[in-house]
């Protein structure tokens, strides 16, 4: 019995909170209504509809919860009414009630519809009743029918409407954000464009260039360097020979 | 690498020069030659009129969408009043290190025109590019060239230069005053080309865009070009995105 109080509690607390956002957005209509008349157009009028859906239906699944009691099993009933003052209630309620007296309890604890609401409802149910099974069906096919065809329509404009914007965008991709790089890599650093030379080749190329290359660059280490170079294939100094040559073979300046 | 340059010239002249020491007159002369165009050449320097900086940016475009670009570039520039100017080059790329295997090399393109056999050939010298912050809005580098016979290819391989790589530029240059646009394809060039002896039979394209660049050549110290080179870039969008790109930040490794 506990745990049911208190999920009633917690139910209550929810649903106090969900109604009170929604009094604040019907409020908020009501003035832009009354006072920005001038300056409103129907879809900014559409977002507060929008809103007030929202909480509508935020405030239907804390009552169709599970854990939620079905609210229509619990009666209010007063305990006591007197005509004096009760500043707690007005406190409680905002200042809009004041006294718990015996002609506002009837309006305000009321679980049938107001005399008004009642008859239309009681009118549309006499209607409902009359009309027979096969109309009915018919009418829910025509409307089916009409929603479907609304529906095509306004999916067929906002595709038009995002092909076209699409459009405008995919023709300006008239240059390629990856080509750009390897095309400037390729001519400054010959990125992609080296070819591997097998290394037979390229030591068999030129013989003499090695050895003719430090006379001609850096004339002060140029000329010590080339003679016994030249002189190697001679054969006077043998020691000399293999010193220079494997010097030639190991330091190869220009590779 | 103004200096650079220039001691290389001048140590070259230097070898042909210190056996004038013996006096003849036929030397004689060469000497009073070699004198007055190094007096020319550095008057030149410090009077600051030679070319050697080129402001450049550099984009690419689809080859889908070159025709759009080149109809573009017939209304924007000054030399297409009969027939669109093509080349078809072929640039070859040397690397000569220094003693002691110093990095970086120094880096000598050669290109040749394959539809004009009997012009020379160019060499040039880039340097490294500076891109700068956001208020350069170009790449400088330095940039030196010069007219050479056909014989520079064995020339540089001579000195000890190594050819690094080389790729077929084929495409279309416009001109607007002191700016030149060229919209060119890239190629590779395959192994076998070498066998057949020149002929390039087999080549292959290496992406499928056009690179686009814009560039002048100006003395050092005309940043105001830099600014007309931005306008005119602003009317090539969108089809091309002329830009400054850094090829350090895209290549981690030779």
């Amino acid at each position: 019995m506990q745990r049911e109080e208190k999920q009633q509690d917690a139910v209550l607390e929810a649903v106090i909170s969900r109604v009170n956002d929604l009094k604040t957005s019907i409020g908020a209509m009501i003035f832009k209504v009354e006072n920005e008349y001038e300056t409103l157009n129907w879809p900014n009028f559409l977002d507060n509809f929008a809103l007030i859906s929202g909480q509508l239906t935020s405030l239907t699944k804390i009552l169709s919860n599970e854990k939620a009691p079905a609210l229509r099993n619990f009666t209010v009933l007063p305990l006591m009414l007197k005509p004096d003052l009760d500043e707690n209630l007005a406190r409680v309620t905002e200042g809009r009630l004041t006294t718990f007296s015996h002609d506002i309890v009837p309006d305000y604890l009321r679980t049938k519809p107001e005399p008004d609401a009642e008859m239309k409802m009681v009118q549309l149910e006499h209607k409902a009743n009359c009309v027979t099974y096969e109309t009915t069906q018919k009418q829910v096919a025509t409307m089916n029918k009409v929603v479907g065809h609304v529906w095509d329509l306004v999916n067929k404009a906002r595709e038009e409407w995002e092909s076209e914007a699409g459009s405008r965008s995919g023709a300006a991709q008239t240059f390629s954000l990856t080509d750009t790089p390897l095309l400037v890599a390729a001519i400054s650093m010959g990125k992609g464009l080296k070819h591997t030379v097998t290394p037979g080749a390229m030591m068999g190329g030129p013989p003499p260039g090695p050895q003719r290359g430090p006379g001609a660059l850096g004339p002060p280490q140029g000329p010590p360097g080339g003679i016994p170079g030249q002189m190697g294939p001679m054969g006077k100094a043998p020691s000399a020979i293999k010193t220079n040559i494997k010097a030639a073979g190991q330091m190869h300046p220009y590779r | 690498m103004n200096e650079m340059g220039v001691t290389t010239n001048s140590a070259f002249l230097c070898l042909f020069t210190s056996a004038s020491a013996f006096g003849s007159p036929i030397v004689q002369m060469a000497q009073q030659t070699v004198n007055t165009a190094i007096d020319s050449l550095s008057a030149a320097l410090k009077s600051n009129i030679i070319p050697n900086q080129e402001y450049f940016l550099q984009g690419s475009i689809l080859d889908s969408s070159v025709e759009v670009l080149l109809h573009r570039l017939r209304g924007l520039c000054d030399n297409v009043d009969t027939t669109l100017e093509t080349f078809h080059d072929h640039e070859m790329c040397f690397s000569i290190r220094g003693p002691n295997n110093a990095q970086p090399a120094l880096q000598l393109r050669v290109r040749r025109s394959l539809d004009h056999n009997g012009m020379p050939m160019q060499l040039r010298y880039i340097g490294q590019p500076e891109i700068g912050d956001k208020s350069r809005p170009t790449v400088l580098r330095n940039s030196i060239d010069i007219g050479t016979s056909n014989t520079v290819v064995e020339f540089l391989t001579e000195l000890g230069c190594r050819k690094d790589f080389e790729y077929l530029a084929k495409g279309y240059m416009f001109r607007k005053g002191r700016m030149k646009i060229t919209v060119f394809k890239v190629f590779k060039i395959d192994e076998t080309r070498k066998m057949s002896g020149g002929a390039f039979e087999s080549l292959t394209a290496l992406t499928h865009s056009y690179l686009v660049e814009l560039s002048v050549l100006a003395p050092s110290g005309q940043d105001a070009i830099a600014d007309d080179m931005r306008c005119f870039a602003e009317q090539l969008r969108p089809l091309v995105q002329l830009e400054k790109i850094d090829y350090k930040r895209l290549v981690h490794g030779p």
